[in-house]
């Protein structure tokens, strides 16, 4: 069956707005890697001084798309020299300042943020593509309920870790409910797995897992490369 | 209403900045709207008072001055003398409004879930260990919300009946548990704003639930009250998309 125009236009709303910020995390990613290919100048692991300058980016991301609570660089591990931090991560905090999120690094704290094994580094490393995680709850880390999209970061063509950025749920609630309103039956934007993340009524909550089932559920795949985020609507 | 930012938080989190007079007037005020004082009842004497709130005599009276002027309580002099419950504080629609357009979809579902793991103990174990007077009692609670005409009185008078279910389950942390999320939505839940919340169908699902817990049936009561909270939720998330997103319908964007 043919989706309507309303659900039509509502995946292609959708699918512009989630481009933008795959265009966004991109670019994060390309202005880190330039910086990094200017800095090593042949050294093959990051130290502090190839380092420097490196928070220039996420502060200004955050400062232009206001929609992200948090942006940064996640590094592989094997690529930085010991001593220089393996992350650059920076949050909007209270009253609208952006501050550095300091995360435990070390193994085998209890409060260790392994982010290495976290999905949105796993993916990107094992796929070479920008992808999309959550909604999850992000203990130890930004300790939120987010979407985080991330974006490999290379350097000459190795694969040195992940530029991504956090997008609370409770901020993305007010800024794509009003395409999913506009669809008049039960609609919700869903994840690769089929999780809910915005939903346009009490049928389809943020967190639930879609089961296939109802005949009159049907499904339209948005035009974003390698997020898999579909339209779920009923008719 | 500012989320913590970490989990962290939660340990450190700042102390109440409000003054103690308005931390007592507030802590009167809900317990008067959650019913567990009632209109007619005499608060403890101002010297008990003071000491039980763990403050001075003038912060007391500034809190009592405070709840008179709001015309909730009177104080009276002479021999059966004292300071009494004289009406319902109103539903403040302003502060409701505000709390629907500050709380996400997510926020709530979320507190549809922490009620949902209190609710589905606290009935378990109220089917074990219930007995025949709680039951009346629980079946007068659920009858009191028909017969509630206001939403000013169907929320505490909701509220009341969850309350008891904790009660009869012996448990003070899970009835603790049970106040701080009645406190949390049961004003939102009846507000008049928008859709109103249907009481005879909320009674009726109180009154089967008492059945359940009388004739100890665990299973089926848990059921009925994870739905009954699932209505609940669905009924403050459609109050929250007609609230916040009415506009978009109409505009198509």
């Amino acid at each position: 069956m043919k989706p309507t125009a309303e659900v039509v236009h509502a995946a292609s709303a959708l699918s512009s707005w989630m481009s933008g910020v795959c265009t966004e995390v991109n670019k994060l990613s390309s202005d880190v890697s330039s910086l990094l290919e200017r800095n090593l100048a042949g050294k093959s692991r990051a130290d502090r001084a190839a380092l420097k300058g490196l928070d220039e980016y996420p502060r200004e991301f955050l400062t232009k798309n206001s929609y992200a609570a948090g942006a940064g660089t996640f590094f592989a591990v094997e690529t930085i020299e010991q001593g220089a931090p393996a992350l650059d991560w920076w949050a909007r905090k209270e009253y609208g300042t952006i501050g550095r999120l300091d995360l435990d690094m070390t193994p085998g704290s209890s409060r260790y943020y392994d982010y290495e094994k976290l999905p949105f580094f796993s993916t990107a490393a094992s796929t070479g593509e920008q992808s999309l995680w959550g909604p999850y709850v992000d203990f130890l880390g930004f300790e939120e309920y987010i979407l985080t999209f991330a974006a490999p970061l290379s350097v000459h063509g190795h694969f040195t870790g992940v530029a991504a950025c956090d997008i609370r749920i409770k901020d993305l609630e007010p800024l794509i409910m009003p395409t999913l309103r506009a669809i008049p039956g039960d609609a919700a934007l869903v994840n690769a797995s089929n999780r809910v993340i915005l939903g346009n009524s009490g049928l389809y909550l943020v967190g639930e897992r879609i089961k296939s089932g109802s005949p009159n559920q049907h499904q339209l795949a948005l035009d974003v490369p390698h997020l898999g985020l579909s339209l779920i609507y009923t008719v | 209403m500012a989320s913590p930012s970490s989990f962290q938080s939660q340990i450190y989190r700042s102390l109440p900045e409000i003054e103690r007079a308005d931390a007592i007037v507030d802590r009167l005020t809900k317990a008067i709207g959650l019913g567990l004082l009632k209109v007619g009842e005499r608060l403890p004497p101002e010297a008990a008072l003071s000491e039980m709130f763990g403050v001075g005599g003038a912060t007391l009276r500034e809190a009592l001055g405070d709840l008179r002027e709001r015309g909730i309580v009177e104080t009276r002099r002479g021999r059966s003398g004292g300071t009494f419950v004289v009406n319902q504080p109103r539903a403040q629609t302003d502060a409701i409004r505000d709390w629907f357009l500050s709380t996400s979809i997510s926020e709530i579902r979320d507190i549809g879930d922490e009620h949902s793991a209190i609710a589905a103990t606290t009935v378990r174990l109220a089917c074990e260990r219930a007995e025949a007077h709680d039951f009346e009692r629980l079946q007068d609670l659920a009858r009191a919300l028909i017969l509630a005409d206001t939403p000013e009185v169907r929320a505490p008078a909701d509220s009341r009946f969850h309350i008891e279910l904790a009660i009869a389950a012996q448990s003070p942390r899970l009835t603790n548990a049970e106040i701080r999320l009645q406190e949390e939505t049961v004003q939102q839940l009846w507000t008049p704003l928008t859709v109103a919340f249907d009481p005879e169908q909320a009674t009726a699902e109180h009154l089967e639930l008492v059945r359940a817990v009388a004739q100890d049936q665990p299973e089926k009561a848990q059921n009925l009250v994870l739905e009954h909270i699932r209505r609940n939720i669905f009924h403050l998330i459609d109050k929250k998309l007609t609230l916040g997103y009415a506009q978009s319908n109409q505009d198509g964007q």
